[in-house]
């Protein structure tokens, strides 16, 4: 679940507007570190765990925002760079950063009281997260987006603010981002500026990818699947060898020839057309 | 105020007065000046690389001229129009096509006409979020307005087919429409019958001159082609390598010695 809500952050941006981001972990990290802190230094309570998840997406939000100004006055690339160059800035200011327990990573964070609450709450986030993301790519604003997605000059003549949408989406995906990341914390009670490397950000982009980018719904099949795999491969009796290793590239290529759009393209899972 | 309102009739919709603009070494547009009246078609012709596209460019805000003047009357006022954005532009009443036409290829027909009527309408977030009734009203009306624009030229039966999908006379057809979604007041086209065979030009001559009358609307026309131009125009401006060669009308121009060898010109190069 929280890993379906991660990549739907991500497939807001990179899928419907475009905008190749590589700060996924950074924005998770915001989200995560400034929840956990909120609940284990000043509300004391599990039951404002959902407040303070708010609190630590709106502050990843605002990141994001912060970021996007200059970044979209650079074109494709830069943006993966810049915003890669974020998750790193942010995940060295949490290394060394001793108040959340720098490299030996935060502790004791608020955990929910049991399974049911967990589950309950996450699952509210993630469906909440998946509707709005879903009605904003269905929508007159997700029009723009997904005009300036395949023509940003055409899309400027006909009146779009190209500039201002791709701020607004990035702020958007950047929340629902911190949101997930916030979820996260909760989830393990511990986290630590390792977790948020480079590979999280892979991680996070291959679920969006093998969902179909712009697709929804396929984030969160996708998020499924890659998430109930390892587990099914690990029971398997292949002795010392671990198999998730090999199967799980040979997956990747063959979905990359198979389906490069990934399982539903930009379509959702009940589209027809 | 009556005077007032006299004086500004007289003034042109669009006043281009000594716009230069140079790539690097290349003078691109050289002290061009020409002027649109209210409800006129003007046609900018001029052999290739004359600048044409430049000009274009600099009306609609993607270049900024290195020195001169874009005046443009809107609500009665005129206005400078030198710096604003090309969605700012498109706002104030200017739409335009491309020279290689750019739709949004992987969007519906309808699509594609339902993104330009809606910049005259912003929806909340909170309405798109929440799929309120007005965001739903919204919608529904956009969509009806956009379906009958398309009905006017036929394309409502293509509504749900990707762009990309029609072919190419319908794909420049379906750009004007598209443009004149955003409800302007002036039209430029940008060499609308490049790559057309005679046919597919003839119906364009028609609906260029349909659309004008049906829409109430100014149009500034860009082709290398003469004849075309010769023959739905009121007036025409020609461009040779940046400079205005000629202004009038098509028999004047194709009376004018300069024209003759500008375009004569080209021609003995290219039988080298
Ligand atoms: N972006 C640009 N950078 C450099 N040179 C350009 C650019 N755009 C146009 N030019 C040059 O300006 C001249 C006029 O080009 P253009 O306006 O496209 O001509 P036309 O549309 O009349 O065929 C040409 O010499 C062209 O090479
Ligand atoms: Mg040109």
């Amino acid at each position: 679940m929280i890993n379906a809500m991660m990549a739907l952050g991500l497939n807001f941006i990179t899928g419907v507007a475009n905008q190749f981001s590589l700060g996924s972990a950074g924005f998770i990290a915001l989200g995560a570190y400034t929840s956990a802190v909120l609940t284990k230094e000043f509300f004391h309570a599990w039951y404002l765990i959902p407040l303070t998840a708010l609190i630590g997406a709106s502050v990843s939000g605002l990141a994001g925002y912060l970021v996007s100004i200059p970044s979209f006055r650079l074109k494709g690339d830069y943006l993966a760079i810049v915003t890669m160059g974020f998750a790193e800035i942010v995940r060295v200011i949490f290394l060394n950063w001793n108040y959340v327990g720098a490299a030996r990573g935060y502790n004791g964070i608020m955990k929910w009281p049991d399974f049911s609450w967990a589950y309950f709450v996450t699952g509210s986030f993630l469906i909440l997260t998946f509707t709005i993301l879903y009605h904003l790519k269905i929508s007159c604003f997700g029009r723009n987006l997904w005009a300036l997605n395949e023509d940003e000059i055409a899309a400027e003549v006909m009146g779009t603010p190209v500039a201002r949408s791709k701020r607004t989406a990035f702020m958007i995906s950047s929340f629902f981002s911190g949101l997930a990341g916030a979820m996260y914390a909760h989830h393990l009670g511990y986290i630590s500026p390792g977790s948020f490397g480079f590979l999280m950000t892979v991680n996070v982009l291959i679920i969006s990818v093998l969902g179909g980018l712009g697709s929804m719904s396929g984030s969160v099949i996708a998020a499924a699947i890659l998430t109930a795999l390892p587990e099914v491969l690990r029971s398997l009796p292949t002795g010392d060898i671990d198999i998730r290793m090999i199967v799980f590239p040979i997956l990747l290529i063959l979905m990359m020839i198979l389906r490069p759009q990934g399982l539903f393209g930009r379509k959702e899972i009940w589209d027809t057309k | 105020m009556s005077d007032f309102a006299n004086n500004i009739k007289n003034t042109a919709l669009l006043e281009i007065k000594n716009l230069n603009l140079s790539f690097g070494g290349i003078k691109a547009v050289q002290n061009v000046s020409f002027d649109l009246k209210e409800n006129e078609l003007l046609g900018l012709i001029g052999p290739n690389g004359a600048g044409k596209t430049t000009v274009f460019n600099m009306i609609s805000g993607f270049y900024r001229a290195d020195s001169g003047d874009i005046l443009f009357q809107s609500k009665n006022v005129v206005k400078k129009i030198n710096d604003l954005k090309p969605d700012a532009v498109n706002k104030i009443g200017i739409a335009r096509t491309f020279q290689n036409i750019r739709l949004f290829g992987q969007l519906s027909v309808l699509d594609n006409v339902q993104l330009a009527l809606q910049q005259r309408a912003p929806i909340a977030w909170f309405d798109s979020i929440f799929r309120t009734k007005k965001y739903l009203q919204t919608e529904l009306d956009l969509k009806n307005e956009s379906l009958e624009l398309l009905k006017i030229f036929s394309l409502d039966v293509l509504s749900n087919e990707k762009a990309s999908q029609l072919s190419y006379g319908l794909q420049r057809k379906l750009e004007i429409v598209r443009a004149l979604a955003t409800k302007p007041k002036l039209l430029i086209l940008d060499e609308p019958a490049a790559g057309m065979n005679q046919t597919e030009t003839d119906d364009l001559k028609k609906l260029i001159l349909f659309i004008k009358d049906h829409f109430n609307l100014t149009v500034l026309l860009i082709e290398h082609d003469m004849k075309f131009v010769m023959s739905i125009c009121e007036r025409i401006v020609v461009l040779n390598r940046g400079e205005k060669i000629a202004d009038g009308t098509p028999t004047e121009i194709k009376k004018n010695n300069s024209v003759i060898e500008a375009y004569l010109g080209k021609r003995s190069v290219a039988n080298v």
